[in-house]
């Protein structure tokens, strides 16, 4: 199977995927609704679309294409209101956050649709522990060759994506010590990571057709990197980001994407490296561990800096295209969050130092989803 | 050899007796059973108690006292209440405000279920003063067999939420009217007030002691973990207290314990770590609650025409519920394959018709024995049944986190064969 054209899609146009999960409102653990939660959301007329995922507990919602923050915002908001409601009438809630804090992998089944029990056939007990919860964001892009070189400039900015949607702190009960542990479990997928450092479409098929050969990929699908073209929809999409707790938080993270990809395009601010994947890993991990207080070693001079430093020193770079897009608002609730040194996790840390039962905490993100305070 | 004797005797000291040695080997026969039970068949532990119970009953084990009385019927008492109080704690009235139609769908099954009974037993000749109690025992789901399933099966989903909220209405019901019925079973209602009268004590005593049981529990919580073994003993020590108390007073113990559930939840929305906190000592009090039942229902006296009326009762009862549910179902979130098993997991009778049933034979032990003699086989039979019917039904459901284990072990004998 040969790699498909990449379509073309209108430059800087979004589109934002969020995996959320379906707790029941006696215990808050993960409760099998995905089906119940289709069949409703099925009666309601709405702009994007909702799907299954790989476990009967997690459902994805995802907007149409978009142009600004505030369209995604306003592309969500009927979405998860209409969730909220379905989940009213299955006495269940759903709630964001890149992990579950307290299921139990073992307990979870697959999602009966043939991918998911292929995949499960495949990577075994991986595919149970894949009950993680994301946000993916979609960027239009000129044309492949662009797209490439936006996938690459992109990644120096994985650190930033990574410790302002972190909402992952615990796993199965316990602290990890880690903002976003989400991505450890990504991690033990085979084909994730990086994607190859090529800049060009015609490499990248060259690249392609090396690994359908080797019967490892089938499709695009196949590889989980930290960012991948979609050339059936012109775009690349961002990976790293946990699931937000609340769509508003969402909506300023493509609004944050937006005005990177915005500058890229107009400044051409940089030449993407393959060097700069020298200390991609390290920064990565700093900001899984570390969140807002993370270290970021910059790519091109090698000057380490507090990564907080580095988002805010950005947002001021970016605050130009960012009002060009329509972005201020989201790159205002951003920036007054880094400056805080607030993010997902750290709300979820201090209710849970605050209640003591991590069932309370989810019950009160629900609450924070459906846009009541907890 | 005498002197031997004489030796040992001065070591011998007063003890429980030998009452409590014969329950004590009936209940670790019964672990073993249920053990069995479900390593071999699949089915929930709760079969291979009752069977113990049945097979003590049928021998003519004389540890239990039928009607239900003393510490036998307090025991029964302690395990419905601790059961519902914990599924009572399940029941959100915010969800009936979101989603009417699953209330309408507990009073579809459980009207459906009284009536269709109640005419089945009349047409079979059945006195009406024995009809209608009889209705209003089978109108009674059972919970506790329901959560024993559950937990055996490891299940959860939108069949097995809705099985054990409608299960606990239903019992709700059948608790507030079988107490009242059988309080103004021998009495002659002159007025209106005098006819309700047995009705709103069972209620107002009953609302009383939920209130009371939940402000403590609310105060309690309000400086005390959910997840602490602490906060477990004091729950059980507090249901304890409150059911004695509920009974003395003219309540229903398990009827308040239920209420403060609910009660509870509306009032403390954190959620509920309790279930699992609470742990094998409660696995115990259920599973005595389960032999005793068994044991006494096996001591009915069967015949022809009894058999007719319980096998009767139990068809209807069965059509009864799925049918009701199906009434309620339009528009209330669940697919009609879900009706239909959420339907057959309500099947199980147990503790609680018992209960209902012993109240009958107290207040009038002339119809209450003719009650007694058709519902005792009827709940016998269910407990097993319905047990089996509602583990199909979580497994029909897909909604178990296990697969059943003789049929895998039957898969993996093909593949080894192949």
């Amino acid at each position: 199977m040969s790699l498909e054209a990449f379509s073309h899609s209108e430059p800087l146009t979004l589109g934002v995927e969020l995996e959320l999960q379906l707790v029941n409102t006696h215990d808050y653990d993960l409760a099998p609704y995905a089906e119940d939660m289709l069949r409703l959301m099925k009666k309601v007329p709405l702009p994007g679309s909702v799907v299954p995922e790989m476990t009967n507990s997690m459902i994805e919602i995802s907007t149409a294409v978009c142009h600004s923050a505030s369209e995604v915002l306003g592309q969500l908001t009927p979405i998860r209101d209409a969730l909220v409601k379905s989940a009213d009438k299955l006495n269940i809630a759903v709630v964001g956050g890149g992990t579950h804090p307290f299921q139990q992998w073992h307990e979870r089944r697959i999602y009966d649709k043939p991918r998911f029990r292929e995949l499960s056939e495949l990577y075994g007990y991986l595919s149970k522990q894949f009950t993680i919860f994301g946000q993916h964001v979609h960027i239009g892009c000129p044309d492949a060759n662009a797209a490439l070189l936006m996938l690459h400039r992109m990644s120096r900015y994985i650190p930033h994506f990574i410790a302002l949607s972190a909402s992952s702190p615990y796993v199965q009960g316990q602290d990890t010590a880690f903002d976003s542990a989400r991505l450890n479990s990504v991690f033990a997928f085979p084909l994730s990571g990086r994607a190859p450092f090529v800049l060009t479409w015609d490499d990248f098929g060259k690249y392609f057709d090396k690994m359908t050969r080797t019967g490892v990929v089938r499709s695009m699908k196949d590889f989980y990197w930290d960012i991948r073209p979609k050339p059936e929809f012109g775009t690349i999409e961002i990976r790293v980001f946990d699931t937000p707790l609340t769509i508003e938080r969402a909506a300023a993270l493509a609004g944050y994407v937006q005005s990177l990809g915005a500058w890229f395009l107009a400044d051409q601010p940089f030449t993407p490296q393959e060097d700069d994947y020298l200390v991609y890993t390290y920064n990565r991990f700093q900001a899984c561990r570390f969140g807002m207080d993370a270290v970021y070693v910059d790519p091109a001079t090698g000057e380490h800096m507090p990564l907080r430093e580095h988002i805010l020193m950005t947002m001021d770079r970016i605050a130009g295209h960012a009002a060009a897009q329509g972005a201020s608002n989201a790159m205002h609730l951003l920036r007054r969050e880094t400056e805080a040194g607030q993010n997902d996790a750290r709300w979820l840390r201090e209710r849970q130092r605050q209640e003591q039962l991590l069932a309370e905490v989810s019950r009160q993100a629900a609450q924070r989803f459906r846009g009541t305070p907890a | 050899m005498n002197e031997l004797f004489g030796f040992w005797s001065q070591w011998l000291r007063p003890s429980a007796g030998l009452p409590t040695v014969q329950w004590s080997l009936l209940l670790a026969a019964a672990a073993v059973v249920g053990y069995l039970c479900q390593r071999h068949t699949g089915l929930p532990k709760v079969v291979g108690y009752t069977l113990v119970g049945t097979l003590a009953g049928l021998a003519g084990f004389n540890g239990a006292v039928w009607p239900l009385q003393g510490i036998g019927l307090f025991l029964v008492e302690l395990g419905i209440a601790i059961v519902l109080f914990e599924c009572g704690g399940r029941i959100s009235l915010r969800w009936f405000r979101h989603n009417p139609m699953v209330l309408v769908q507990s009073i579809a099954e459980s009207a459906l279920t009284y009536f269709a009974v109640y005419w089945t037993l009349v047409w079979l000749d059945q006195p009406t003063q024995v009809a209608g109690p009889l209705a209003l025992v089978a109108l009674a789901a059972s919970p506790a067999v329901l959560t024993r399933v559950v937990a055996d099966t490891r299940a959860a989903g939108p069949v097995t939420e809705r099985a054990v909220v409608l299960a606990t209405l239903s019992t709700l019901y059948a608790l507030t009217l079988g107490s009242a019925w059988s309080e103004q079973m021998n009495r002659h209602a002159a007025t209106l007030l005098d006819a309700i009268s047995p009705a709103v004590v069972v209620l107002g005593v009953s609302i009383l002691v939920a209130a009371v049981l939940t402000l403590v529990l609310r105060m309690a919580l309000r400086f005390m973990s959910p997840t602490s073994e602490n906060t477990s003993m004091l729950l059980l020590a507090l249901i304890a207290a409150g059911s004695t108390v509920a009974s003395h007073m003219g309540g229903s113990a398990p009827l308040a314990a239920l209420l403060a559930g609910i009660l509870l939840k509306q009032l403390n929305p954190r959620p509920w770590a309790w279930p699992r906190q609470l742990g094998n000592a409660s696995s115990l009090l259920t599973m005595l609650m389960f032999v005793l039942v068994s044991t006494v229902a096996a001591q009915a006296d069967w015949s022809g025409p009894v058999a007719g009326a319980v096998l009767a009762l139990i068809g209807v009862r069965l059509v009864a519920k799925a049918l009701g549910v199906a009434i309620g179902n339009v528009g209330s979130g669940a697919s009609w394959r879900q009706a239909l098993w959420v339907g057959c997991a309500m099947t199980p009778m147990s503790s609680i018709a018992l209960l209902i049933a012993s109240q009958f034979v107290v207040a009038s032990p002339s119809t209450g024995y003719r009650i007694a003699s058709i519902a005792l086989p009827a709940i016998l039979l269910m407990e097993i049944l319905g047990a089996v019917i509602a583990t199909v039904a979580i497994y029909r459901a897909g909604e178990s986190s296990k697969p059943w284990a003789p049929l895998q072990r039957g898969r993996a004998g093909e593949s080894n064969e192949s």
